[in-house]
């Protein structure tokens, strides 16, 4: 059980001029779950492999349970990893992976065996035990690599993108297995995923990522109906947040000629702005399709049974832009409908840093 | 202000830190390497450079004179030198026909052999057999048992349809120590082809069927130039082994003049009896400034290679 | 409609007719023994009388293992532990000067072991840092290695016999080790690289991750998954140290020599004994042969594919 600690944590790669990651500040509680998100080569596996002690902390510190390990080696930091490819040893049968940390321990056999039938009764491996890698399925495998990280019962577990290889189904699936054994082992966890439902399904709190830097860290709820910047804005949510540069109706932030209705404490933030640096947000499930608002002609029609999303093109800052509606059934749409897209729900506002305005 | 003074000496330290590590860490990944390099450098490197300094000299080992300093009166000799002339158009012809045979006669073997039939292990196994074999029992081997006039399979055969017997290796020493090469090294052209026709890939030949190509038209458009790399690999290994040819030579048509090429020559004119270290030093420069050449173009093939992997 | 014609099955370069496939198969068929049949016939002269084998080449005759037992009789089998202790020092001329069968197989046997051996020591390491933890320029340093292999031997015989004539190396087993691994080094750095650079880099993370030392990871980890490339690598130096011919004859054509010398001496000197010499040219080729046989497919793609991987 421990609490993780990045502080001011850099990795700058020989030769490369940016570095991986840059000044990572971040701060785990003992038992939680924490995703790192964010778009590929972003650097997440690199902020992850730097508390493994897989990669060189090149300015900064890491902490486990308050102890720097900046500069320790990994097998004196008592974390277990999960890789994305798994990284079973292919020579070793199922309880030989598994048990290969605690033989390297020096933990006498029998103890060994106990804590390893234990770990395969918890995931269902048990009937496996003597099999090759090489001779499972892809969630057998997977299986086989989170048993070889629970077995040491480590300080903190790191998970690179786990759950990548595996199919659509059994990656649902699994997830949620996943969030339950780590809630019951109650062991802090580093998740890393780039995809952002994984994230938000998965974390206690999820830290987005972009170019190494930090973005936000926040619970999933949080991330969603606060997002800190555009890039989070964007990022979080499937469909996409409707993002767009505002356009000036008379002096306030609009979309398609259309006021947008923004509280007065908000409005007073903008005032010292140029609004065509200003960016607006609203999500699909925050407008609805009506007898008022913006008009604009259906193009497409993505359903999905419990409800479909409708993509509008608008004519916004005279261009053609498309906005999508979420419609639970209430209205019979199709391609080439002309229609009005009015605003039902919270409306996010960037301003030219891209920084949210807090109302 | 005492505070900001420690946390930024303590980072000072920590960069220290990190950059001792890195060093180590550096040498931990150079030391495995300093063996083999040093060992290859001390016997194939430094040897060579006294063979260059050996052919500005003139230096007979069985003369007392002591070696002599002449600058580059050895390499000014050479077009004029009958016998060294005489070797390099052996070796040209003997390198460039032994590796052009015994890549085509591979790549036909390669070809038969990638497809399925009852047997196909075993034909394998029997077709790569040759290249295993040492060099001098193959020598030996075709010399009394296939070439020889009197108990020559090859003769026995011609007899069969009325011709007379022929003595191969005297009378065509060239060809028949050809015949041999391309025997011993066709197989390793058709190991080479075989493991590029295997490893390419099958949809984009897929896709040209599907598009209406030929068998020939997609052999020629598709499977050629992705088995490209490997004929130039087999090209350049074949080149470098074969330009180096001795035991074959030594075998099948001994001291007799027509067959022998530089290496032989070198050979006989310094350590063999010769005792020119000088003059045949300068041969042997010849040869790896030809092998230069020709491991130049093999490298820029290989380093393609390469570089399409990363 | 187009979307339901089938397309066309997979298939080899060559047509897909079956007669056709048939006749190529047996075409195959008939190349490959034609190959195969000069080595045939050398094993079949082995079990020739003399007297059979020196006359007009025939298929009916009546086998005898004799000439096997000539050759292996003839000469006086030294212990081989014996043998290794005399390694270091140049032997003493036997027979009259003639290298016999035994002498010739036990020095090909502790030449080629000891330099393969020393080949595995020296390239090993030196693969294990070029594809697992390689340094910045690794690709300069393979090149390096693979381009000696690009030099000839003419182009270094001279100082190397001038420099192991002085150090009274000619006619020793020694100067032969030193030079087939020098030989074969490069080849099989080459090699073992590529077999090493198949080792999942997260293997090893994870082993580390684990606990296990720089041992620990060579042993239970990597060597497991490089045996099999380990091995044909070092058949490949077999081979090659087994056949070679050239260095053998120029430093050392004594009675210290290897398996070729004394093939190309009793072709020499006894020309007309063809069902003996025969006999002995099996014995002499057959150990490579079956390693090669053994080897043939991870041998190729070590050697095709070091490149690539
Ligand atoms: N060994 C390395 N040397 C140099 N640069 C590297 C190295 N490893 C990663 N990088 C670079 O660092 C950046 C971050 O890489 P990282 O692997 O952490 O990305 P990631 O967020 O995990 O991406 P993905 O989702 O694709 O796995 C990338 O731009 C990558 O090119
Ligand atoms: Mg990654």
């Amino acid at each position: 059980m421990a609490e993780v600690r990045y502080e001011a944590a850099s990795r700058l790669y020989p030769g490369a001029e940016e570095p991986a990651v840059n000044k990572l500040n971040l701060d785990i509680a003992d038992g939680e779950l924490l995703v790192l998100v964010g778009p590929s080569g972003c650097g997440k596996s690199t902020a992850l492999r730097m508390l493994a002690g897989l990669e060189t902390v090149t300015s900064g510190s890491v902490h486990i349970n308050g102890v720097d390990v900046t500069l320790k080696p990994p097998q004196d930091r008592d974390i277990a990893m999960v890789f994305q490819n798994y990284a079973l040893y292919p020579s070793m049968t199922v309880a030989q992976n598994m048990g290969f940390a605690l033989k390297q321990a020096k933990v006498p056999k029998a103890e060994r065996e106990a804590q390893v039938r234990e770990a395969a009764r918890i995931l269902d491996l048990t009937e496996y035990l003597d099999r090759k890698p090489k001779n499972l399925s892809g969630g057998q495998r997977q299986r086989v690599a989170m048993g070889r990280a629970i077995v040491r019962k480590p300080q903190v577990f790191l998970m690179d993108e786990p759950l990548s290889n595996l199919d659509a189904k059994l990656r649902v699936q699994t997830r949620t297995e996943l969030v339950d054994l780590q809630a019951r082992l109650g062991v802090t966890t580093v998740y890393v995923t780039h995809d952002q439902v994984e994230a938000m399904t998965m974390g206690d709190r999820v830290a987005v990522l972009k170019f190494g830097e930090l973005q936000q860290v926040d619970a999933p709820r949080t991330l969603y109906s606060a997002p800190a910047n555009k890039f989070v804005a964007g990022f979080i949510g499937s469909p996409a947040m409707n993002l767009l540069d505002a356009e000036d109706v008379d002096g306030a932030p609009g979309i398609a000629g259309a006021a947008i209705p923004l509280e007065e404490s908000v409005l007073s933030q903008l005032k010292s702005q140029d609004l065509d640096q200003v960016a607006v947000g609203v999500r699909p499930e925050h407008l609805t399709l009506g007898t008022t608002g913006i008009e604009g002609e259906v193009t497409v029609v993505e359903e999905l049974g419990s409800e479909s999303f409708v993509h509008v093109t608008v004519s916004h800052r005279g261009e053609p832009t498309t906005l999508v509606v979420r419609d639970r059934g209430e209205t019979e749409t199709g391609r080439g409908d002309r229609v009005k897209v009015d605003f039902g729900g919270p409306i996010h506002v960037f301003g030219s840093d891209g920084l949210r305005v807090e109302a | 202000m005492t505070s900001a003074t420690t946390s930024s000496a303590a980072a000072i330290s920590h960069e220290e830190e990190v950059r001792r590590l890195e060093r180590r860490e550096g040498w931990k990944r150079r030391l495995p390497i300093l063996p083999a390099l040093i060992f290859t450098i001390v016997v194939t490197q430094i040897p060579f450079l006294f063979t260059l300094f050996y052919s500005l000299t003139e230096w007979r080992l069985d003369k007392p004179d002591p070696r002599k300093f002449i600058g580059v009166d050895n390499y000014a000799s050479l077009p004029g030198d009958k016998f060294f002339r005489d070797a390099a158009w052996v070796s040209v012809q003997m390198t460039v026909m032994a590796v052009l045979f015994s890549l085509i006669v591979g790549t036909l073997l390669a070809i038969l052999l990638d497809r399925k039939f009852f047997g196909q292990g075993l034909i394998r196994t029997l077709l790569i057999t040759p290249f295993l074999v040492m060099p001098v029992v193959a020598g030996f081997m075709w010399k009394t048992q296939m070439f020889n006039a009197t108990f020559g399979v090859i003769n026995w055969v011609l007899n069969l349809f009325g011709f007379d017997s022929i003595e191969f290796a005297t009378r065509f020493p060239l060809a028949s120590v050809v015949v041999v090469l391309v025997w011993q090294w066709s197989p390793f052209m058709m190991l080479i082809v075989l493991a590029g026709l295997q490893g390419q890939d099958q949809s984009v030949l897929e896709a040209a069927r599907v598009d209406g190509a030929t068998t020939w038209g997609s052999f020629r458009q598709i499977t050629l130039p992705q088995l490209r790399p490997f004929l130039e690999l087999g090209t350049l290994l074949g080149a470098i082994y074969l330009i180096q040819v001795y035991d074959h030579i030594e075998v099948i048509v001994g001291g007799q003049p027509g067959a022998k090429n530089l290496p032989f020559y070198i050979a006989q004119r310094s350590i063999g009896g010769g005792n020119r270290f000088g003059l045949a030093s300068s041969y042997s420069i010849i040869v790896v400034i030809a092998s230069i050449i020709i491991a130049n173009i093999g490298l820029r093939v290989l380093s393609n290679l390469l570089e399409d992997d990363s | 409609m187009a979307l339901f014609t089938r397309a066309p099955k997979a298939e080899p370069i060559l047509g897909q007719n079956r007669v056709v496939a048939a006749i190529l198969g047996l075409l195959t068929w008939i190349i490959g023994l034609l190959f195969f049949f000069p080595l045939f016939w050398l094993v079949l002269n082995g079990f020739k009388e003399e007297s059979v084998a020196n006359a007009s080449p025939t298929l009916v005759f009546d086998p005898t293992t004799d000439r096997f037992c000539d050759v292996t009789a003839t000469s006086k089998w030294v212990s081989w532990f014996t043998e290794l202790t005399n390694l270091c020092q140049p032997s003493e001329v036997t027979g009259g000067g003639l290298l016999t069968f035994s002498e010739a197989f036990s020095n090909s046997f502790w030449i080629v072991l000891i330099s393969t051996v020393l080949v595995m020591i020296l390239a090993v390491p030196a693969a294990y840092a070029l594809a697992i933890r390689p340094m910045r320029k690794w690709r300069d340093v393979l090149f390096f290695f693979i381009s000696t292999k690009f030099l000839p031997i003419v182009g270094i015989i001279m100082p190397v016999w001038i420099i192991a004539r002085d150090l009274n190396l000619l006619g020793t087993r020694t100067v032969l080790v030193i030079l087939y691994t020098a030989m074969n080094l490069p080849l099989a750095v080459w090699m073992l690289r590529s077999f090493f650079a198949e080792v999942p880099k997260e293997l090893i993370e994870a082993a580390q991750i684990d606990g296990c030392s720089l041992m620990g990871q060579l042993r239970q980890v990597i060597l497991p998954i490089v045996a099999p490339g380990l091995a044909a690598t070092a058949l490949l130096c077999v081979i090659f140290a087994w056949n070679e011919f050239f260095f053998a004859i120029q430093l050392n054509p004594t009675g210290a020599s290897t398996m070729p010398v004394w093939v190309n001496a009793q072709q020499n000197f006894q020309g007309q004994f063809l069902a003996e010499l025969s006999a002995a040219s099996v014995l002499a080729t057959f150990p490579v042969v079956i390693a090669g046989w053994v080897a043939q497919k991870r041998m190729i793609r070590g050697l095709a594919m070091g490149a690539i991987k």
